[in-house]
């Protein structure tokens, strides 16, 4: 829409929200890092069975390929890619930079994942200059300092701004590579027309059940929800969120950039090669999430005082459990506990192919504790009773493992579960992001 | 079924049957109490399938029956009545309650679904009510109300010595209690009684009263008996913990302080806990002992208390709420606080009197 160079009307907008969105972010960091990838088709993701493509580069879309495509049918659209595992403490790195460059432009920065962030600009115009201006020389200095390449979105409203940051990127058409205008701005006065030819689906809160019920009421686009009655749509989706639906496609979106909030939740997922329908192998898995999930939360000093886990079955249908405990805890032990109390409520009969331990309500691990007396909590048959004991029981041990591994090395000391073929490995919380590697199938058992 | 009865002997009377009903279960009937009456006595029955409230009444009965009323609805209604006689009648599915100029028809249950509760007339033993009072207020607030650790929802009571103990515990803290005068009530069998029974105890009787409580005990149940109302619950089963294995033979380290001086300090001191993650540090020194809380976002406060102090100097966290309880519990006017360092339990108890004890687990603070 208005980024014509001769009329810079987005100075208007108030608020002035951005939408950062780096092209390609971990592919374009692996060639940034690696020049003779250039030119070329990169796929960073997991390899193995279940292996899906985390982030490609252009020339690898260019083959059909997309983030979140299954890394096997992307490997037949394009036999030549080159597939890397990604390393996902390089990205956080980079990620870093990229905020201390938004953070020079506005001290309203909230990050969504490593790639993307918004900016709200409105208290930094009369320093910086307009919207636009703000986001060229955000864009300048992600080109010269990182060397990377990103597309920006700016608008009255987040809602607008995450659309409009795709309207900045580079497109492709008829195989061919379409350099973007990098800034996309929307002004008040165009957002209504703007949102209006996108589908419902669009916009943030509508999943595919209200996509479907949408699509019942003959409603597919923007246009037919910003002109529904609230009334008759209350009757299909109810009061509260027929308002909300009917307010986002208005382009009322009333939720604030909010800066930097310390993270939420530590947890970590993985997606297994073959489907597990074995409970002990699952909760040899939970044992090894268990430990990741916890070696990072006490890295960050924090406690976490609920669990859930997650389970994705064969199908993809998934379900989640949590329980929340009086006070933190980030003994392994002690999550596996609660994580197999609440495994054991699932069943796995149909197959698990993702398994996910995460940990939230963080709290600092300088909380003090209240101390239990031992009423037999730890020969308990209820786990989560049994957790909070071994909480209190393993601190003194968890901290002299965490001296030991700070002194001699990560994988020096651990649970002889832990052990493989190559000698004791401790997992860690960012080590196969994206799955377990390619196995040859004739080498697994060797 | 139709009666005539006084507005607020029947408010009582559905108020208390009302405590037992829990509006949480999966049969409608159970929201209701049950109503019997014969000749001239009323009978009203509440139960949640574990808990049973039973009262009797004498009322002016016009006609025998039974009906199952909606509790809350029933209780609410009688008690905003003009005050007065109140008559009560059942026919179908309806009861009309009728006072004055108030007239209200409400929708019953099916007396045949309510189950059958028998609350037994026999008493075992008697207690004196006081002293029973008394014991539940030093007692049942250590008990646990987390259900997946029933065993510790319940208070266990347990012959020692010719009379009876009661022991509860959350795993924070631990309360004991000897009961003078009751012997009789448990046999060699311990039994575990749900707090919340025994709260429900707790409101009947007060610790000056005068007078008995009847209890009743079978393998599977207790009933106490005070006045016109009955409460039975069925007793958890299950092996509660070696309490006695808990509880430190000695301690290096004794306080003694003026009870009220020590409860008044912590009090003020506590002004400034936010949340139930905030100890009170006890810095106990020759000469007393000083209290101090703080807290990040609000500020901090110290008191210092004069008192005895034997020991090394020891600095101890608790949570203040579960010191002040256990302090409160306290007989007398002085209490002692007894310690061995700051991760193993202190015990809490009077100078005076050595019949009650709380050990209570301190605050790990780094």
């Amino acid at each position: 829409m208005a980024d014509l160079p001769h009329e810079d009307r987005s100075g208007e907008l108030h608020p002035a929200i951005l939408l950062v969105d780096m092209d390609s972010f971990f592919a374009s960091v692996e060639v940034r890092d690696d020049p003779t990838l250039r030119g070329k088709a990169v796929l960073v993701g997991g390899d193995g069975g279940r292996g899906v493509v985390a982030s490609c580069t252009y020339e690898a879309r260019k083959f059909g390929i997309h983030s979140a495509m299954p890394m096997v049918t992307a490997k037949r659209l394009c036999p030549d890619a080159i597939v890397l595992p990604g390393k996902i403490s390089r990205y956080a790195e980079v990620s870093r930079e990229l905020k201390e460059i938004l953070l020079d432009h506005s001290p309203l920065v909230e990050p969504l994942g490593l790639d993307e962030a918004f900016v709200d600009v409105t208290g930094a115009t009369s320093l910086l200059g307009s919207p636009l201006t703000i986001a060229r020389s955000i864009e300048r200095r992600i080109h010269d300092d990182l060397r990377l390449n990103c597309g920006i979105g700016v608008g009255p409203s987040k809602l607008v701004a995450k659309l409009a940051s795709r309207d900045a990127k580079p497109t492709i058409n008829a195989g061919k590579i379409k350099p973007g205008p990098g800034v996309f701005v929307v002004l008040q006065d165009e957002v209504r027309e703007y949102l209006n030819q996108f589908p419902v689906r669009a916009l943030y809160g509508v999943g595919p059940a209200t996509a479907k019920t949408l699509g019942r009421l003959g409603i597919e686009h923007v246009k037919e929800l910003a002109e529904m009655a609230p009334d008759v749509l209350a009757i299909h989706v109810g009061h509260h969120h027929a308002a909300t639906l009917i307010g986002l496609a208005r382009g009322e979106d009333p939720r604030v950039v909010v800066a930097d909030v310390a993270s939420k939740s530590i947890g970590h997922e993985e997606t297994y090669a073959t489907d597990i329908v074995v409970r002990e192998e699952l909760e040899g898995r939970l044992r090894r999430l268990s430990l990741s999930v916890a070696n990072a939360l006490r890295s960050a000093d924090r406690r976490g005082r609920t669990i859930s886990i997650k389970v994705k079955y064969s199908d993809f249908s998934m379900v989640s459990r949590a329980h929340t405990m009086v006070s933190g805890i980030d003994d392994p032990e002690a999550i596996l506990a609660v994580g197999t109390a609440l495994l054991g409520t699932l069943e796995i009969d149909q197959g698990v192919r993702l398994l996910g331990v995460s940990t939230s309500n963080l709290e600092d691990s300088s909380t003090p504790v209240q101390l239990q007396l031992d009423v037999g909590s730890n020969s308990t048959e209820d786990l989560k009773a049994q957790a909070a004991w071994l909480q209190l029981e393993r601190a003194t041990l968890d901290d002299a493992v965490d001296e030991i591994r700070a002194r001699f090395g990560h994988n020096i000391l651990g649970a002889a579960s832990m052990l493989e073929r190559t000698g004791l490995v401790i997992p860690e919380q960012r080590s196969q992001p994206f799955g377990p590697p390619a196995v040859d199938s004739d080498s697994e058992e060797s | 079924m139709k009666f005539r009865s006084e507005r607020d002997s029947l408010v009582e009377a559905l108020a208390t049957t009302s405590r037992a009903v829990s509006t949480r279960l999966a049969m409608p009937v159970l929201s209701g109490v049950l109503v019997q009456v014969e000749g001239n006595q009323l009978t009203a029955t509440g139960t949640d399938g574990d808990l049973s409230i039973r009262v009797t009444l004498e009322v002016i009965g016009i006609e025998d029956g039974t009906a199952v009323i909606p509790a809350r609805l029933a209780t609410d209604i009688t008690k905003s009545l003009e005050p007065g006689a109140v008559t009560v009648e059942a026919n179908n599915e309806q009861v009309e309650i009728s006072a004055a100029r108030s007239q209200f028809s409400l929708r019953s249950y099916p007396s045949l679904e309510f189950p059958s509760v028998s609350i037994t007339n026999e008493i075992t033993a008697h207690v004196p009510a006081g002293v029973l009072a008394d014991g539940l207020r030093q007692v049942v607030r250590a008990s646990s109300n987390d259900d997946a650790r029933p065993l510790l929802t319940g208070v266990l009571l347990t012959a020692v010595t010719g009379t009876v103990r009661l022991v509860a515990t959350d795993s924070y803290r631990l309360a004991l209690r000897d009961l003078d005068g009751a012997a009789g009530v448990v046999g060699d069998e311990d039994i575990l009684v749900p707090a919340r029974a025994l709260s429900e105890l707790q409101r009947l009787i007060n610790p000056g009263d005068e007078g008995t409580v009847g209890v009743t005990t079978t393998p599977s149940e207790i009933t106490f008996h005070v006045g016109a109302v009955a409460i039975s619950t069925r007793l958890i089963a299950g092996t509660y913990p070696d309490y006695r294995q808990l509880i430190p033979e000695s301690y290096p380290n004794a306080l003694h302080l003026g009870k009220e001086t020590l409860v008044a300090a912590l009090r003020r001191v506590r002004l400034l806990v936010k949340d139930n993650t905030t100890p009170v540090r006890l810095s106990m020194r020759s000469g007393g002992v000083d209290l101090k809380v703080t807290s990040q976002e609000v500020g901090e406060g110290s008191e210092s208390v004069d008192g005895d102090y034997q020991g090394e100097d020891l600095t101890i966290a608790f949570n203040p709420a579960y010191l002040i309880d256990g302090i409160e519990a306290v007989a007398g006017d002085e209490v002692i606080i007894e310690s061995s360092d700051a991760t193993r339990p202190a015990t809490i108890r009077s100078a005076e009197a050595d019949n009650y004890r709380y050990l209570l687990m301190p605050v790990r603070v780094s």
